[in-house]
């Protein structure tokens, strides 16, 4: 007998209660069981709410429309007889049901960032075709080495420049030194001559070495004035002397990059590891401060960066700095996890990165998280199994990321065909 | 039906992609004739011939007929395999053993079931790696894993190529 239970209850009746309390395994979170739970809409098929077209087909038709006589007629002035019976069977073949459903825009490693219709010519984005195409391309495919006669014909075109622009006067001294020093062109006019006068000869003449290096096509000739100024970008206010950046501290990096101090700042890159160096000399210790940092833009680039300094703040800022540059896009798989299982070594951290289903979530340690979250992974599980050093667990990481291999490269090399299979099962809409 | 050879063979073609070699050769065996034939049929490797202590002829290796194997020169016949290259990496880069001299081990369609799919099954680890393919010989002769299941055959696993 207890507190609880008074003697009533034994004296009368019987002691085990006839309709027991139903009693469920209760979790120990709030939600409720999932056998409870209601739908908050009753189910409804999309039939009956008067979404499933009954004629999709036809639809599906409306969209591919088979070609036309003239469509046929245009294609048989480019394609030979058998070329087209096999555009035809390849038409038939194709239900336009399926290519409805099917024909999606693909996303993953490879596919374009942006949408385009590549079978029109816009005239603002697009270069004119014609006669302008070869020449505004940047490199000029038909261009080559002048001949001698070509040569001396461009030397002494640039000579004839030169005393166009310095008229030489008409009674001169000859036996006088100082004025035949002033008599143009001089040796210094043959040396730049050497620099300027043109050596290629493009499909449209020759090609001035001011505009570019055939040797290295694309490199800008001159190397010393700033960019933008060439590009005919005005600094404006704001750039010269931002309020965020009144140091300027991201000035040469803005350069470098080509970024916005609005996408540098945006990037905000995170010091993972940062800790005191020393270097023995024979005059004693010196020290100074060693930083890791990582930045990423969240959506699959990656950077790290190092630094050493006295200064912890500018050893941090300068390390920020390198992370900023030295990112990298990695590969990501349906933009949220990696290719299969990769491995990193560097020294004795070892890191394993494996990838995870969707949902999944970043179940690593904190290093790895950070990383993966900078570089826009969300599906990853992790090992480190051996050493735990910081900054080599860190390393290894990025090695780990840069080191997959991509299933269509690996394909490729096989020279078979892979399918994601994945992809297959859900028409590509993963 | 020694594994030894084949643990030879995994090692050798390592070392040979290694050294960026084009042309190498393997002891020649029924046994390891099959595993390049299913190597080459994966895409792991261009070329496998036999032939004696010299390779064949590259220009001639579309219509070569290998000289017949005897007595006298049954002891110098090697296979001679054409290794292959993709983007400047070789493309097998990585073979190792499954079942060792020592320890074969056998599977079922169930068990390379779960392999293919990527999880471990029996002490064997699953195919993970994009790309990896485990080779199996089986009464129909030596095949990928994940044709294995297809045609749901089992046998014994060999090595493992990525």
């Amino acid at each position: 007998m207890s507190a609880s239970r008074p003697v009533r209850c034994l004296l009368s009746g019987p002691s085990i209660p006839r309709i027991r309390p139903v009693v469920r395994c209760r979790n120990f979170h709030t939600s409720p069981n999932l056998c409870e739970r209601k739908p908050r809409y009753p189910s409804i098929k999309a039939s009956d709410m008067g979404l499933v077209a009954k004629e999709k087909k036809l639809q599906a038709r409306e969209n591919f429309k088979p070609y036309t006589a003239e469509e046929k007629a245009a294609l048989s002035q480019r394609y030979t007889p058998d070329q087209i019976r096999a555009i035809e069977a390849g038409e038939e073949a194709i239900d336009p049901e399926d290519l409805d459903k099917k024909g999606i825009i693909r996303t993953g490693w490879g596919s374009l960032e942006y949408l385009d219709d590549f079978s029109q010519i816009k005239p603002v984005i697009d270069r004119a075709p014609g006669k302008f195409e070869l020449q505004r391309a940047p490199v000029d495919p038909k261009a080559r080495m002048m001949t001698e006669r070509e040569i001396l014909q461009s030397d002494f075109e640039f000579d004839e420049k030169v005393i166009a622009e310095n008229p030489m006067p008409k009674d001169i001294d000859y036996t006088d030194e100082k004025t035949r020093a002033t008599i143009r062109p001089n040796v210094a006019d043959l040396f730049r001559g050497l620099d300027e006068a043109p050596m290629f000869m493009g499909s449209d003449g020759p090609i001035s070495q001011k505009d570019q290096s055939l040797i290295a096509p694309g490199v800008p000739m001159d190397f010393e004035s700033d960019i933008s100024e060439g590009l005919g970008i005005k600094k404006t206010k704001a750039e010269e002397a931002d309020i965020r950046d009144p140091e300027g501290n991201y000035d040469r990096l803005r350069k470098q990059t080509g970024l916005t101090l609005d996408e540098i700042l945006d990037l905000n890159p995170k010091i993972l590891v940062m800790h005191r160096v020393v270097n023995q000399t024979r005059l004693g210790k010196i020290q100074s401060m060693y930083c890791l940092a990582i930045s990423g833009d969240g959506n699959g680039r990656l950077g790290l960066g190092q630094a050493k300094g006295q200064e912890s703040v500018d050893t941090m800022l300068n390390a920020r700095i390198q992370a900023i540059k030295n990112m990298k896009p990695i590969p990501r798989y349906e933009r949220r996890t990696i290719y299969g299982e990769v491995e990193g070594k560097v020294s004795a951290a070892e890191v394993k990165l494996m990838s995870r289903p969707p949902g999944f979530g970043l179940r690593c340690q904190h290093l790895i998280f950070e990383m993966c979250r900078a570089a826009g992974i969300q599906d990853i599980a992790a090992k480190v199994p051996r050493s735990r050093n910081k900054m080599n667990t860190v390393k290894a990481t990025y090695q780990a990321l840069m080191s997959q291999r991509i299933p269509d490269e690996v394909a490729r090399g096989r020279g078979k065909k892979l399918v994601d299979v994945r992809k297959v099962y859900y028409g590509g809409r993963v | 039906m020694s594994l030894v050879h084949l643990a030879n063979v995994c090692s050798h073609l390592q070392n040979a992609s290694k050294a960026r070699l084009g042309l190498t050769s393997i002891p020649s065996s029924k046994q390891l004739l099959s595993l390049s034939l299913a190597l080459q049929s994966a895409g792991f490797i261009q070329t496998v011939a036999r032939g004696g202590l010299t390779p064949p002829r590259l220009e001639s290796l579309s219509t070569y007929v290998p000289e017949p194997v005897t007595q006298e020169n049954i002891s110098t016949r090697r296979l001679w395999l054409g290794l292959k290259y993709f983007d400047n990496e070789p493309v097998l880069r990585n073979m190792s053993m499954v079942s060792k001299p020592t320890k074969r081990i056998w599977m079922d369609v169930e068990g390379l079931g779960r392999i293919v799919r990527g999880r471990e099954a029996g002490f064997v680890k699953g195919l993970t790696r994009p790309g990896e393919c485990i080779f199996v010989t089986t009464d129909r002769g030596v095949l990928e894993a994940r044709e294995c299941v297809e045609r749901k055959i089992g046998g014994m696993l060999l090595c493992r190529v990525i």
